[in-house]
């Protein structure tokens, strides 16, 4: 009997290691879950200990992901929540003060410990100083959690929502699991009152939810962890080992992988949630079916770019509105090199954010006179004009992904000269021979993005008529196959890094 | 909450700044619900609203809209103290 538990392993298992987060396609995230589910269902009427189980189950999970660094995020949670009541409660000069404070604050915080390093990089490369970096953790999801924090201030500094008074439903809001550690960056307006609600789950959500997760299981585990461990990761490591093609092909592959990665992730932390009675923000809407850039922003990172729009862009484009159109360019530039540095502290990410500020002022500047053209030559809703602008989209945006995967700005110039000087598109027809698996799963991943909606809706749609013992068998089989295809270690999801 | 009407010389200006010939402006409806009302040209229609009343938005105003029902409460506010 002893034997049948052993106890030192459990303990260890629930421990915090650094090389094993708790993802969430991981069998003890299962496990766990299952767990909560169950205690969820039966705390159902007692609103403060459901509430305080899905906080303590938080912790735990936060625990399992950044260690000890969950209590740099439970202190977050207090200062933020007692700065909002301070905010509310304070009048005139004291009222700014305190939002100003606590904005800095998250800003510290998040500066801190994610771009320490890289200014003490820069420092010595211009300053030819050998100052030495900081050895420390980056704790998880802190961009995320911080802006979570800034959009919740500013609302209460608005005035457009009150601050929480309830302890328990803000560090809920705050420091949930299924958000915390890459997104969406839910708005507190419109989580907090889903915590208030009694607790309501019918078929149809519950369907939802599998769905969800079920589609996102596929996204991570078979699509992009099979092209980033097998393709992607080696290409972009030594790109002149390989031809231009498959560095384009690479390319490509790799914007397949970080949205099947990302969206991925967004599905099962919405599914999750759902089973738990949330309602989460919506985070991608096919987002390589854009015919702009600035499209694009409207479909991916939808959490982020939202609160760019919101919280950035508007009030800066107000502040300078006599500025006319100058304004929109300078705000546009802006909020972009900002959101390139949100991703990631390196001189790669500010170039890609940049890179993305200024095709969306070109597209900006030449909407009108091409919307002339395109009247002019009778062509303006056509399909094939669509066709080309969606093209020409995406290549832009995969174009810039370059800067955003390679590790360097050099490895990321060996991808563009490969591509642009060393092509040899002959080589396909080898590769795809030698790479079958490979090529079929960006065509087949692209070829179901590129789907209708209406296909998609289908889908869902079928799922949820489906037969209970059906839905099962599916649930099963899907994690059967990502079982299959978990050819190595379970692979992070890329947004932790951010 | 209840229904905010939205005037027919708020949505006729809303309209001709976007071009749009018709479209069935709610009060709930957020901004970009409306089509071409988007981030870049905010600016636009929040400018030619001013113009039309004659009155200056403060930035926080207009950062606090939500919907266009509350566009319609901010218009009605500021005629309201000019007259």
């Amino acid at each position: 009997m002893n034997n049948l538990i052993d106890f030192g392993k459990l303990w260890t298992l629930l421990q915090f290691d650094n090389a094993d987060p708790l993802v969430f396609q991981s069998s003890l995230f299962l496990f766990c879950f299952i767990l909560l589910l169950l205690v969820n269902r039966l705390t159902a009427k007692n609103k403060i200990l459901r509430v305080s189980v899905l906080l303590l189950f938080s912790v735990f999970f936060y625990y399992k992901l950044s260690g000890s660094l969950v209590l740099l995020l439970l202190a977050s949670a207090l200062v933020n929540y007692s700065i909002g009541i301070g905010i509310e409660k304070g009048r005139g000069i004291s009222k700014n003060i305190l939002f100003y404070l606590g904005v800095a604050a998250n800003l510290f915080l998040l500066g801190y410990f994610k771009y320490t390093n890289f200014f003490i990089e820069i420092a010595n490369s211009t300053l030819h100083k050998s100052i030495q970096p900081v050895e420390m953790l980056i704790p998880l999801g802190i961009s995320f959690y911080t802006f979570k924090a800034i959009s919740y201030l500013i609302e209460v500094k608005w005035e457009t929502m009150q601050a929480e008074k309830n302890i328990l439903d803000f560090f809920l809001y705050y420091i949930f699991f299924a958000n915390i550690s890459m997104g969406p960056i839910d708005r507190a307006y419109l989580f907090l009152p889903q915590v208030k609600e009694k607790f309501r789950l019918n078929k149809n959500q519950i369907s939802i939810a599998v769905y969800l997760i079920i589609l996102g299981l596929i996204k991570k585990v078979v699509i992009a962890d099979y092209l980033g461990l097998n393709f992607v990761d080696r290409v972009f490591e030594s790109p002149t080992r390989f031809t231009g093609i498959e560095n384009l092909l690479a390319s490509y592959a790799y914007s397949l992988q970080l949205y099947c990665d990302f969206s991925g992730y967004t599905d099962m932390a919405l599914g999750v949630a759902s089973l738990l009675g949330f309602n989460l923000m919506a985070n991608f809407n096919n987002p390589y079916k854009a015919k702009s850039i600035a499209e694009f922003w409207r479909r991916w990172h939808i959490s982020l770019s939202s609160w760019l729009q919101d919280y950035l862009f508007k009030p800066m484009q107000l502040g300078m509105r006599s500025l006319g159109m100058l304004s929109n360019v300078i705000a546009i530039f802006i909020t972009f090199t900002i959101c390139g540095i949100w991703h990631g502290a390196g001189i790669n990410f500010v170039l890609w954010g940049a890179l993305h500020g200024i095709l969306l002022i070109f597209g900006m500047l030449t909407a009108k006179p091409k919307d002339r053209l395109y009247t002019k030559l009778g062509i303006k809703n056509n399909w094939i004009l669509n066709i080309f602008k969606t093209f020409i989209t995406f290549n832009l945006i995969t174009f810039a992904w370059i800067l955003f995967r390679a590790s360097s700005l050099e490895l990321a110039k060996e991808v563009y000269m490969q591509i642009f000087t060393f092509l040899h598109i002959e080589v396909l027809p080898q590769f795809v021979k030698g790479f079958p698996v490979i090529a079929a799963l960006i065509v087949v991943g692209y070829f179901i993005h590129f789907l209708p909606e209406r296909f998609e809706n289908w889908v869902k749609e079928l799922f949820i008529k489906t037969p209970l013992p059906l839905k099962a068998v599916i649930l099963a089989l899907a994690i059967y196959i990502t079982a299959q295809a978990k050819f190595a270690d379970l692979q992070p999801f890329l947004y932790f890094q951010f | 909450m209840g229904i905010i009407m939205i005037s027919e010389r708020l949505k006729a200006t809303i309209l001709k700044e976007l071009k749009l010939d018709d479209y069935d402006i709610q009060d709930t409806m957020r901004a970009d619900e409306v089509p071409g009302w988007d981030s870049l040209n905010h600016i636009n229609v929040i400018i030619a609203v001013e113009k039309e009343y004659g009155v200056r938005f403060k930035n926080i105003e207009v950062l606090k809209l939500k919907c266009i029902g509350d566009l319609q409460k901010l218009v009605d506010s500021k005629a309201e103290n000019k007259s």
